[in-house]
């Protein structure tokens, strides 16, 4: 392991960004880091709201139209190596809100986070689970520590 | 041309000294929503709250579907109080369509409902303390809330959307028998320990309370003409809790928690004295729960013109209206209580420090990805 990703494992900042999802999963995300029943923390996770720190973006929702622009945004803010997880049944196709009728196309949703920017590890879940966010946040760490 | 059109059609703001955006993604503000706050000499003299970013089109996707399944759809609107949601849902639909309910049924959504203020509040006074910038008290509220969030789990079966209320009763699932009971009861009797200690120290914490009081005034007047709801209203002195008006709440007793000044010392406090009235619902819920059926399965489907439900829910006052028609829904209307207290929220902001801005718009409670309802989105 190098000096740069030993470092990196030992704080991985991760930012959250609501794409207008019900508020269901991001509280089970922010539950998760910060409640002591789960503390993502002893893990040296930690939350920021703040791209320029961040490592690991963590979006939920599906990506409404005027949400598309900031995420994007704030996914070209994160410096590199950065990794995204999406979270929640929303973030990754659509949920409820994605074309229910069949021949309604919604106008509203931009479509599931990976349409609009590259996803690395999915969490499942209406709304996620607070375990499922931690295995999530593990399985998107290599690509940080591997990276050069 | 029609660009000078739309400029000459805007509302104008008295723009003082500096205007100071925030949004739609800010590291300040958890949701995405925008708020312009007009400065002069670090001091808000006006605000301006927009938003619509959340916009999803649920009522437009209920149309159309079966009550079922519409019914089920309102719960995703909000992650917070979904179940207030549902419920309002079914009782609009109840109420439509003259359905009975059982009793025992009735007395578990209370228990649901209940349950769910308790969550919320203490999610509230976390998100709170979070912002006030003392992140023990918040990890405190987090570790008391756990608890309640099991209870929510081990009836509904998911920790967020737990979907009880049914048409005519409630799930199978969701009935409580004894070891159930037990579990609430324990629950309780931690919530209450708990949160009376952390009250205590919250109180007597001279630098907390020295931070918020006298910040962010909404005065009673003001309450009123821009129709503030729920907790909101009750910390500026008015006592309307929609609780003692519904049918449902008529076998339980409890009171009607308000505070005088409308700060945000007030609005936390509203919030922390409501926790044990929620405590003594329950108990008395779970005491007094009637023996029988869970679900009343017969009635029929038949059009109904434009039904209307208001139900008090954790955060203030909640609006539902169906209309049916060949058992599908043909009409919908949703008000979240967020939407009323956003003209509160600019209101309180206004005489603040710019760093009190942000505490003076979370201390009446903001969801602004439920309240993304009646926005339409017109595009120029």
């Amino acid at each position: 392991m190098s000096l740069k990703s030993y470092s990196r494992a030992r704080a991985v900042h991760v930012m959250l960004v609501y794409t207008g999802g019900c508020n269901g999963c991001d509280i089970e995300i922010v539950n998760c880091i910060f409640s002591p029943k789960y503390d993502a923390e002893q893990y040296k996770i930690f939350l920021t709201w703040n791209p320029r720190e961040a490592d690991v973006l963590v979006v939920t929702g599906p990506v409404t139209a005027h949400n598309e622009k900031p995420l994007k945004a704030i996914y070209e803010a994160i410096p590199e190596p950065k990794a995204v997880i999406a979270a929640g049944a929303c973030a990754l196709m659509g949920g409820v809100y994605k074309n229910i009728h069949g021949d309604i196309p919604s106008e509203e949703i931009c479509g599931p986070v990976d349409q609009v920017i590259p996803v690395d590890a999915k969490v499942p879940g209406c709304a996620v689970r607070p375990e499922d966010v931690l295995a999530g946040a593990v399985a998107a760490l290599p690509k940080l520590l591997d990276a050069e | 041309m029609d660009k000078d059109k739309i400029t000459n059609e805007t509302p104008k703001k008295q723009v003082i000294e500096t205007e100071v955006p925030m949004g739609t993604v800010h590291s300040a503000a958890i949701e995405p929503y925008r708020i312009r706050l007009f400065v002069e000499d670090e001091i808000v003299k006006d605000a301006e709250i927009t938003v619509g970013v959340n916009h999803r089109g649920v009522e437009r996707i209920m149309e159309g579907l079966p009550v079922e399944k519409a019914n089920s759809l309102t719960e995703k609107i909000c992650g917070i109080c979904s179940n207030s949601h549902i419920w309002n849902s079914v009782l609009v639909a109840e109420k439509a369509l003259g359905i009975e309910v059982p009793e025992r049924a009735q007395y578990i959504r209370i228990i649901m409902e209940e349950l769910e203020r308790l969550h919320s509040h203490m999610l509230y006074l976390a998100h709170g303390n979070e912002v006030l910038g003392h992140e023990t008290f918040s990890m405190r509220l987090f570790y008391i809330r756990e608890t309640v969030m099991e209870l929510l789990r081990m009836i509904g079966g998911n920790r967020v959307q737990y979907g009880v209320s049914i048409l005519g009763g409630i799930r199978p699932r969701a009935d409580l028998n004894q070891m159930r009971i037990q579990k609430i009861n324990e629950g309780m009797d931690f919530v209450e320990d708990k949160i009376s200690n952390f009250a205590e120290r919250f109180i007597s914490d001279p630098m907390i309370m020295s931070r918020i009081t006298g910040v962010g005034i909404l005065k009673k007047e003001d309450a009123l003409r821009l129709a503030a709801s729920g907790p909101t209203l009750r910390a500026t002195g008015v006592s309307i809790d929609l609780r003692k008006d519904m049918m449902e709440y008529d076998p339980f007793e409890f009171d009607v928690i308000t505070q005088d000044d409308g700060d945000v010392k007030s609005n936390l406090l509203v919030r922390v004295l409501e926790i044990p009235e929620a405590i003594k619902i329950i108990r008395q819920a779970v005491k007094n729960l009637p023996e029988g059926g869970i679900t009343n399965r017969s009635w029929e489907m038949y059009d109904t013109p434009i039904t209307k439900s208001y139900i008090e829910v954790p955060r203030g006052k909640l609006y539902h209206s169906y209309a049916l028609e060949e058992g599908r829904v043909r009409h919908s209307i949703v008000r979240t209580p967020s939407i009323a207290n956003i003209g509160a929220m600019e209101q309180a902001c206004i005489g603040c420090h710019i760093t009190d801005a942000q505490l003076a718009v979370v201390q009446c409670d903001p969801c602004f990805t439920c309240t993304d309802r009646a926005i339409q989105i017109i595009k120029l």
